[in-house]
């Protein structure tokens, strides 16, 4: 009976102790995924922001400008790309959306971003876009990678379509949560016109034939929560000009748009929130199941030495064997 | 030898269990059909 159950404590504890590492290093790789209808939005506020009033032609002081961020998983499109890939595939079709303090459109860049549902690098299919131009996306773009290590990443900016490095900038707190702070600054870098101008008319091609280019720089900041990669807060110091060309009369450069672009607060405590509770669910796959199967292994071992050492107690020295003795007939 | 058995037969079930869980997957659901947003929401 001891032996009996003594065998059954060890291939418990053979069970728990395999499950440990399985979970963190073969489970968690493969289950830990962005999932692909993901829909989520986001505002962010840039106040007291210099505006350019495409009627006039002049920069004006505004009390708020309004960007308007939704990404929305495509699942068809993911699923087709899937079938020639052999990766999950997530594919977000977003929207940024700009609005004037009259509630007027300032500009709305669509784009299609397609990426590993485990690693978040990017995949290379048709239909990659921004602002309806096809790109060819390096690095990170919205969300980093499940465990974020405390290093500099790649990060591609849509608007000025080229990767460039996102630097570390040391462990923070945010609201509670311990965040890596991540930092990048583009410089002035000449960018196409959105394909959807404020004023009816215009399009990328007529002002191009003015002559008039597009500049832009911003210093971009993201808080990430490194378990789940995901950014709890983000803001950005965001300028831009128009340079040059007849558009301008006899100026030399106009203010398209400056601002100080922050999350809006409701979004912030939503985000936290959010992320908090993602957080317990990845910290599941790689610490609190592989150390609690790992302990209980080990725990169900010795429950199995020790009712094995007590079985042997209790059948004693030489009854290990039985011996009969069968009676000698000459 | 009976000890042995015992730790293979845990062994197999724990990859078994590891196997059938990460084959089986997560559902991939559905487009969400809510609309790419171009107003502004009151709250999240």
């Amino acid at each position: 009976m001891h032996r009996r159950a003594a065998l059954i404590l060890l291939a418990l504890a053979v069970f728990f102790a395999a499950l440990s590492p399985l979970t963190r290093w073969y489970a968690f790789p493969r289950l830990a995924k962005i999932p692909a209808d993901q829909y989520q939005d986001m505002v962010l506020v840039a106040k007291d922001a210099t505006l350019l009033d495409y009627g006039t032609m002049t920069e004006r002081e505004v009390p708020e400008v309004t960007i308007v961020q939704t990404l929305k998983g495509n699942v068809e499109a993911s699923e087709k790309i899937e079938r020639t890939t052999d990766r999950d595939v997530v594919v977000w079709d977003g929207l940024s959306y700009v609005q004037g303090p009259d509630g007027e459109m300032v500009s709305k860049i669509p784009e299609r971003y397609i990426f590993d549902a485990h690693t978040q690098e990017p995949v290379h299919a048709r239909g990659e876009m921004v602002d309806g131009d096809p790109v060819r996306r390096e690095g990170l773009e919205f969300k980093w990678p499940f465990l974020t290590e405390p290093r500099d990443y790649a990060y591609f900016d849509a608007q000025a379509r080229i990767t460039a490095p996102i630097h570390y900038k040391g462990t923070r707190d945010f609201r509670g949560v311990e965040v890596y702070y991540f930092e990048q600054t583009i410089p002035w870098t000449e960018v196409p016109f959105p394909r959807t101008m404020p004023v009816e008319g215009i399009t990328r091609e007529t002002v191009a034939k003015t002559g008039t280019t597009r500049w832009y720089t911003t210093v971009r900041k993201f808080w990430v929560e490194p378990v789940t990669g995901a950014p709890v807060y983000g803001e950005e110091i965001h300028k831009e000009e128009l340079r040059g060309g007849t558009l301008l009369g006899d100026r030399e450069k106009v203010t398209a748009f400056a601002g100080h672009v922050k999350m809006r607060e409701d979004y912030i405590d939503h985000t936290v929130d959010l992320v908090s509770s993602q957080r317990v669910v990845v910290l599941l796959m790689t610490s609190y199941l592989p150390w609690g199967f790992l302990g209980l292994g080990v725990l169900l071992l010795a429950l199995a030495l020790c009712v094995e050492a007590r079985g042997r107690a209790a059948d004693g020295p030489g009854t290990g064997e039985a011996v009969t003795s069968e009676p000698v007939t000459a | 030898m009976r000890a042995l058995i015992a730790a293979v037969t845990g062994l197999a079930l724990a990859f078994a269990l590891v196997l059938a869980l990460t084959e089986l997957g997560t559902p991939t659901g559905e487009t969400s059909p809510k609309p790419l947003l171009t107003t502004v929401p009151p709250h999240p």
